[in-house]
This record gives C-alpha cells, sequence and structure tokens, in this order.
C-alpha cells in the first residue's frame, strides 16, 4: 500500500491525513504534506494518523525529522489515531515527549486551543 | 481511538521502563551506563541533528537484501573495528535485545550500549541510552537498486546529547563515527566476497543547538567511563586490602 498526506485545515488548526504505510518510500509526500500545512501559517499543526496501517523504524525516523523541521521553527506538533501499539511505540522512541498525544481529531482540536 | 494490532508489532521492542542487560558478558566488558537507563528521547540532545547516510553497492554478490540483513544481525560485532566492542547475545540481533558497547572514540573510552527497537528481514535500529554520546536512532538495511545489485546502507538520526559531546562530534568524534561505520560496510561487503566503496552523504535535519539540554553532560557516560577508569587501581587497591 502506498503513502499519501491530505493537508485541511479544521479551526485554525492545520490536520495532515496520513495514509497507508510510512516507511522508506513516504519521504516525499510526508514532507510535501508538511510543507503544503505549514505554508503561510504559524499555529499548531495536528498529524493525524487515523488511517496509517503499518509503521517501520524508517517511518519513525521520517517522522523524527519532521518533529526537527518543527522544533526549528517552534511549532506545536499534536497526534491522534495512533492504535494502542504505535502509542507505545512512541512511548518508547519518547516521541510522545515532544508531541501532544491525543484519541481523536476532537480533542487534538481543543488541545490546540488550549 | 483504534486498538487493532499493527502486522509488524512482533518487529518492535516491547516498552521498557528501564534497560537490562540480560546475556552473560564477558570478564573484561565494562558495564557501565546502560543498567537501568531509560532510552534517551530521540529529540532530546543538545546538538544539531544529523542524518547520515552511509551506503555501499554489493556489485558481482548475487545475494537477496534478507541474507544480507540476517548475516549482519548474526555476525554483527564482527564487522566492527578493532577495539570496538560489541557485547550483545550470542544468536542474533532481536527486538528489546540490549547490548553493550565499549569503545574508543575520539580518544574517550566509553561504555554504553543500545536497545533493539527494531528488527524485521530487511532492517534493524538501535536507540541509545541516556548519557550516550548521541541521542537518536540508528538504521541499519539492505534493499535491491533498480539494476539489480544489493545495496547495505546505514542511517543514523542523531544529535550529541551534551555539550562536551557536541564539541567531540565537532573535533574527532564525527569523523570516528564515520570511519566506524564505513569500516562496518567495508567489512560485511568484503563478507559477500565484495570490494565494497560505502559513500556517505550528511544532512543537517536541525541547525538549532538545545542549550535549554546543556544539563545533559550530568549523565556523560563518558564521564563515568573516565571517572570509573580513573579509579580503578583505587578499588583493585581495596579490594587486595579487603581480602588480606
Amino acid at each position: 500500500m502506498d503513502f499519501s498526506a491530505d493537508v485541511r485545515q479544521i479551526d485554525g488548526l492545520a490536520v495532515i491525513d496520513l495514509h497507508g504505510e510510512i516507511m522508506a518510500g513516504a519521504d516525499d509526500a510526508l514532507t510535501s504534506g508538511f510543507v503544503r500545512a505549514t505554508t503561510g501559517n504559524t499555529g499548531p499543526v495536528l498529524l493525524n494518523f487515523a488511517d496509517v496501517s503499518y509503521i517501520n523504524s524508517t517511518g519513525i525516523a521520517l517522522i523524527v525529522g519532521l518533529l526537527a523541521e518543527a522544533r526549528a521553527s517552534d511549532r506545536r506538533i499534536l497526534v491522534s489515531g495512533l492504535t494502542d501499539h504505535y502509542k507505545d511505540i512512541f512511548e518508547i522512541t519518547r516521541i510522545s515527549d515532544f508531541v501532544t498525544m491525543c484519541d481523536d481529531e476532537e480533542s487534538a482540536a481543543a488541545a490546540a486551543k488550549a | 481511538m483504534t486498538t487493532q494490532e499493527p502486522t509488524n508489532a512482533e518487529n518492535w521492542a516491547k516498552p521498557v521502563d528501564s534497560l537490562h542487560i540480560a546475556h552473560d558478558l564477558p570478564d573484561h566488558a565494562i558495564n557501565l551506563n546502560v543498567e537501568g537507563k531509560r532510552v534517551a528521547s530521540m529529540t532530546s540532545g543538545f546538538g544539531k541533528m544529523w542524518q547520515k547516510t552511509y551506503r555501499v553497492r554489493l556489485d558481482g554478490a548475487r545475494v537477496a537484501p534478507q541474507q544480507v540483513v540476517k548475516v549482519w544481525k548474526e555476525h554483527f560485532p564482527e564487522f566492527w573495528q578493532k577495539g570496538q566492542h560489541f557485547f550483545g547475545p550470542m544468536a542474533s540481533i532481536s527486538p528489546g535485545d540490549v547490548a553493550l558497547i565499549n569503545v574508543k572514540t575520539g580518544g574517550v573510552k566509553l561504555s554504553t550500549g543500545i536497545l533493539v527497537l527494531y528488527a524485521d528481514d530487511v532492517s534493524f535500529s538501535f536507540m541509545t541510552p541516556e548519557g550516550h554520546m548521541f541521542t537518536g536512532m540508528i538504521t541499519f538495511s539492505a534493499r535491491e537498486l533498480e539494476d539489480g545489485v544489493t545495496q547495505a546502507e546505514i542511517v543514523a538520526l542523531v544529535r550529541a546529547q551534551d555539550p562536551i559531546y557536541e564539541l567531540g562530534m565537532m573535533t574527532m568524534g564525527s569523523g570516528a563515527e564515520d570511519r566506524q561505520w564505513l569500516h562496518v560496510l567495508r567489512s560485511l561487503a568484503a563478507h559477500f566476497g565484495v570490494e565494497g566503496k560505502p559513500t556517505l552523504e550528511k544532512i543537517c535535519v536541525d541547525r538549532k543547538r538545545q542549550w535549554k539540554r546543556f544539563g545533559n553532560v550530568r549523565r556523560s557516560a563518558a564521564i563515568r567511563t573516565v571517572f570509573y577508569s580513573v579509579t580503578r587501581p583505587l578499588r583493585r587497591k581495596e579490594k587486595t586490602r579487603a581480602s588480606a
């Protein structure tokens, strides 16, 4: 299954809907999604993993790279839609220290305003 | 909220609060800075964040990526430079394994370790504990290129964990690390009968230093290892006196 990233706005929050498998080939689509979500917008960004079926270690590295880019511009990142397993992976890698983990889009939108 | 298990759950390490080496170690191994330590957060280091990609084409070797990674996992320590030691489990590299590392980098002796975060049939990844010279992840993998040649690759997404390591990486440490991984790729290629010509590509992912992480220096494995080495004769003397 390929990977794609769609961008939309909800209530001042840029949402990147991630679809498919995040692995080596996802680099371009992920970066492009992030650029579209952040161009002309200094606010927080939500990474929505609800439609992500698979992440391997290369995929985690891509996400870390994205977080580094966000951190460089002092941008807050929220994530939602992670399965319990990938929540564990975010805990092990301690990515969770640097993002706001939310169960769903609604709670992410509320957290973004907090 | 979704709860279904992904197809690759068994490829990932299970969550742990602290690291523990579960296998026997040789007597000469210095086991510091691993037991009871937490994994270092991937974004909590001090220095600039680098993505370094080391690659070698296995031209002429008729070997599938799966076979390359199988051999790499089973013989991992054998591909290291002389004097650099990786004390892992005997069999192979598996998710959740914790291994001890004794290395000399930039003239400094270091006892540290890694957690095997992920392993499948074409890749495996390590994370480092707090106090290691860098925080981040290193992924070892193999894949078939469009021209049919298998390529082995090491991708390190890392930043120095504290200001001293950052200074070290700017002077000698980075070069030592590069030599280590280029050596590993040459050795791996030689295992398959190939005279490998490894390459290195470096990209600075984040140029900002995280000054709020300055305090990471108090966990430095290098400082602890140097202190351990310096005080070793005193401990021996104490031991001799106690047993007399």
